[in-house]
């Protein structure tokens, strides 16, 4: 099957796992996903961006379940199925978003250790497997 | 500096208008302005106006331009403001500076739009550097999703319950069936809101506003032209504008900084702050808070977040009644964006209409008994936020 990335070059499967593929001010530590050109940070003393993986491992700060079908550009796979999405805090100082990887969805509860997978979010019509990242409690 | 008077109120009611232009909606949202300001039109030297990418403003925002032509073309300075949702707020405070500068001293500040059906969505562009975008396609999150994720959060750390959730939404459409411009006039019981469907899980669909149609318009002056027009001046105390912090905790994009405190929507609460300060007043000299409650969500984190009560201590006043207007920190009298909806240039100047007319008395069944200095908030995409106290 043909697989490809939702968005080219915010991932990657690296020979150490998944990885979100940002960048980071090497002055002021500032992370930034996706990369950034620049380091925004008011206090920082001089702007120094580094390409930087982040992940896999984090806690889910904050939880939403969506469920109801929502509108584009939102893509899913008919027929809808509510999924979870969360705000989850890397253990190397990313706060990123992510679909929450599990079908059990009340199982799901703030601060709960997860960690970084790619898996399938959609399909294209012609049967193209897209992925994206997901992070999946342990 | 000069002190800054708002003498005129206007407002078309909110709702849906399939027969009705934007432009039909200004003029007799800026039509009652004048009225109550005893100004003709031709005496209005500028207008700022909220600029809407969705509707009127000739496709380019020129919302202050269609407006001037639709009232008759005296040749005046029009300013377009956009700032997302805070774009109504952010044209008050440009009408106040005109004003309080001394460059003119009649200005029309106003705001009006239809809004798209369904919630508010992305430009429509497949547009990789936008980061709403980007949230949409590669995590499935809407707008109604991120506040959910709030919401939640503060589940975790008060123990707030789906039934407090829903009781704010019952408490907003208690107030707010006295008010002849919101779009509903309903009452909702607990079950009812607890039975709407379930939008994005803690949210529930009666817990979130909905987009409508709608205009606003109030008249600024210098003292001296409200001496001469009108013996029940409010003034404009403080007009604040503020922008996100970058330690803010909230991933707008799809990723930043770790939490490094609890500030959230750090752009209310500087705007909220900076407009307290301006006007040197405390929390507790406020008689009463419009602020912008497109979830029940913000009702009660808003409060504490601007020191207006202890973190937590959002539900017990609300359960209380001491959010209601004859209660200790009256909040949205108007019945706020739940019973009125978001049409998002005109909604800064809803609140403002609708402090006016605390603060004059006028009311009626809504009325915050003895109102002498109100507080309104607005918050919109990319970071922005405005605040304005008016005191009598």
């Amino acid at each position: 099957m043909e697989t490809k990335p939702v968005i080219a070059g915010l991932f990657a499967d690296t020979p150490q796992g998944p990885r979100l593929l940002g960048s980071r001010c090497a002055s002021c530590a500032a992370p930034y996903f996706p990369k950034s050109a620049v380091c925004h940070n008011p206090k920082c003393g001089e702007s120094k961006i580094q390409d930087a993986a982040f992940g896999p491992r984090g806690r889910l700060w904050s939880l939403a379940i969506q469920s109801y079908a929502p509108p584009p550009p939102v893509k899913f796979d008919e027929p809808f199925k509510p999924y979870a999405m969360g705000v989850v805090d890397l253990d190397d100082g990313l706060r990123v978003l992510g679909r929450i990887s599990t079908d059990d969805l009340r199982s799901l509860r703030p601060d709960m250790p997860v960690e970084l997978v790619l898996e399938p979010l959609y399909h294209e019509a012609d049967g193209t497997e897209v992925i994206t990242w997901k992070f999946r409690p342990v | 500096m000069r002190d800054v008077a708002v003498i005129g109120l206007g407002m078309h009611p909110w709702g849906k208008f399939a027969d009705k232009s934007v432009n039909d909606l200004c003029r007799v949202a800026v039509e009652a302005a004048l009225k109550d300001a005893g100004v003709s039109w031709r005496e209005i030297e500028a207008v700022s106006a909220a600029s809407s990418r969705f509707s009127g403003g000739k496709g380019w925002g020129l919302n202050g331009n269609d407006v001037v032509e639709e009232m008759g073309s005296t040749g005046i300075p029009v300013y377009n403001l956009s700032a997302g949702c805070a774009a109504g707020g952010n044209a008050f405070n440009i009408g106040y500076t005109l004003v309080a500068s001394g460059l003119y001293d009649l200005v029309l500040v106003v705001g009006g739009e239809k809004m798209p059906k369904g919630f508010i969505q992305t430009s429509g562009l497949e547009e990789t550097t936008d980061p709403e975008f980007l949230r949409q396609r590669c995590v499935g999150m809407p707008g109604p999703a991120f506040w959910a994720s709030l919401c939640w959060r503060r589940m975790k750390d008060y123990g707030t319950t789906e039934e407090q959730l829903a009781k704010v939404a019952v408490k907003a459409h208690q107030v707010g069936k006295h008010n002849e411009n919101a779009r509903f006039r309903q009452e909702f019981t607990l079950e009812q809101v607890l039975k709407s469907n379930v939008v994005s899980y803690p949210l529930r669909l009666y817990e979130i506003c909905p987009v409508s149609d709608g205009a606003a318009a109030v008249i600024l002056c210098s003292a001296e032209q409200a001496k001469k027009r009108t013996s029940k001046p409010v003034w404009v105390a403080a007009s604040a504008v503020a922008t996100a912090s970058f330690d803010d905790g909230i991933t707008r994009g799809l990723g930043g900084l770790g939490p490094s405190g609890p500030t959230l929507h750090s752009e209310a609460k500087l705007a909220v702050e900076k407009a307290l300060k301006g006007a040197g007043v405390g929390q507790k000299d406020v008689d009463l808070v419009e602020l912008q409650d497109n979830t029940v969500y913000y009702e009660l984190a808003f409060p504490e977040e601007w020191g207006f009560c202890k973190p937590g201590e959002a539900e017990h006043l609300m359960e209380t009644g001491e959010t209601m207007p004859t209660g200790k920190l009256p909040i949205n009298p108007s019945g706020g964006f739940l019973c009125f909806g978001e049409a998002t240039t005109a909604q800064g100047l809803f609140q403002v209409c609708e402090m006016g007319w605390q603060l004059r008395g006028e009311a009626g069944a809504r009325q915050v008994p003895n109102a002498r200095v109100g507080l309104a908030q607005t918050l919109g995409l990319g970071g922005n936020a405005t605040a304005v106290v008016l005191k009598r």
